[in-house]
């Protein structure tokens, strides 16, 4: 689809691909951009779009690590999507990965959870020993 | 309609109704009055119909804009902790990053790095107050034939367990780092000389008497250290001190090992 998005990520932007067809959305890395709005305009209009004009589920995996404040902030937007449209009976789920090295990441993970009705999988990755 | 408004409506719409009192003069009046009044009445029904339509439509209203700030509110909470979370986050990572640029990762030691940060500025200090320093490199002997017998795992083992006996011998203030494979510079600020020979024998016994645990049929395993020591000169620079303790332990492997030697100088 034209209007898929496939950021490459820097050290400070998360690597961002959509698949419109597959209905699934993936960010991955640090995200503390200069300008956040910019960014997640871009995956929320995204997101918006996708629950407006298909009716088929939606998955959001995520292998975000450090956000700041602004960033934490639109993914809470985004979540908040989700869960407008699992109140209209959508079929929607967050699966987030994280480094079992950093425990951390897996509380946090959680926070944004809260309040979350739909799916939410919180598991870590596979590390090679 | 209270029962007395009613009462008195019936009364009065009975009297007018009355053919005995259909040419008193009072009776065009009071009719008239009568349906004014009936008039009157249902205007302000509807009014207070409509206040009332009013004030709860307010009423929700309000409602929802609390609950909109409640929403608000709760929000507004979770992004700052989860935020703070994040930052306290960052604030490890950065502890650790400081951490291994001067940890020894293996021993957990200061590396060469911290040594030489910690030596340029305690020299500086030692040399405008004139308070001696002394270091003392120390070399743990034949250590490669730990490696060749026991494996490299087995090895490094060993030296986790020299460097905390190290550690665990020195003063408060002394600093014992790794310099390279298996040799150990100690930084001891106040420390002249004669002191520092007191200090290292002490270390060298420990170091001897320290069972490194390697044979499986429960055999202790344990080895020697050659020791140089110098004391440092105020005019001289710290590197110069290392090269003179250098020498001396080289004097001390030379001589035999398992031994101290102090800088001739």
């Amino acid at each position: 689809m034209s209007h898929d998005l496939n950021l490459p990520g820097s050290v400070s932007t998360p690597a961002i691909q959509s698949d419109w067809q597959a209905g699934r959305l993936s960010m991955q890395g640090d995200s503390y951009p200069e300008n956040s709005f910019d960014l997640f305009d871009q995956v929320i209009d995204w997101v918006e779009a996708f629950l407006a004009r298909e009716s088929r589920p939606l998955t959001l995996a995520l292998e975000l690590v450090y956000l700041n404040t602004s960033s934490v902030k639109a993914m809470m937007d985004i979540f908040d999507l989700l869960e407008d449209a699992h109140e209209d009976r959508r079929a929607v789920e967050v699966v987030w990965h994280y480094d079992p090295r950093n425990e951390r990441i897996a509380e946090l993970a959680e926070e944004f959870k809260e309040d979350c009705s739909y799916p939410f999988a919180i598991t870590p990755l596979e590390v090679p020993a | 309609m209270s029962t007395r408004e009613r009462a008195l409506l019936e009364e009065v719409a009975a009297l007018l109704e009355a053919p005995a009192h259909r040419d008193h003069p009072l009776h065009a009046a009071l009719e008239r009055l009568y349906h004014h009044h009936l008039e009157q009445r249902d205007r302000l029904e509807r009014m207070i119909n409509i206040a009332d339509g009013f004030q709860q439509s307010a009423q929700q209203d309000l409602h929802a804009t609390r609950h909109q700030l409640e929403r608000q509110r709760r929000r507004q909470r979770k992004l700052s902790r989860i935020a703070d979370r994040f930052q306290d986050l960052l604030h490890e990572r950065n502890q650790e990053l400081a951490d291994a640029s001067t940890q020894d990762p293996l021993t957990g030691l200061a590396n060469r790095r911290c040594l030489d940060d910690h030596l340029a500025s305690l020299a500086a200090g030692a040399a405008r107050h004139g308070r001696p320093l002394s270091l003392a490199m120390i070399d743990i002997d034949h250590f490669k034939v730990i490696n060749d017998r026991h494996g490299h795992v087995a090895g490094d083992r060993a030296l986790v367990a020299l460097a905390e006996s190290l550690r665990d011998g020195l003063r408060e203030g002394d600093l014992c780092g790794r310099w390279g494979g298996e040799e150990f510079l100690l930084v001891l600020p106040e420390t002249r000389l004669d002191q520092a020979k007191v200090l290292v024998a002490r270390l060298g016994d420990r170091l001897r008497a320290l069972d490194l645990a390697l044979e499986d049929q429960g055999r202790p395993t344990s080895v020697t250290a050659s020791i140089g020591l110098a004391e440092y000169r105020p005019d001289e620079d710290y590197r110069a001190t290392i090269h003179r303790a250098d020498q001396a332990l080289l004097a001390a492997k030379r001589e035999g090992r398992d031994r101290t030697r102090c800088d001739a100088g």
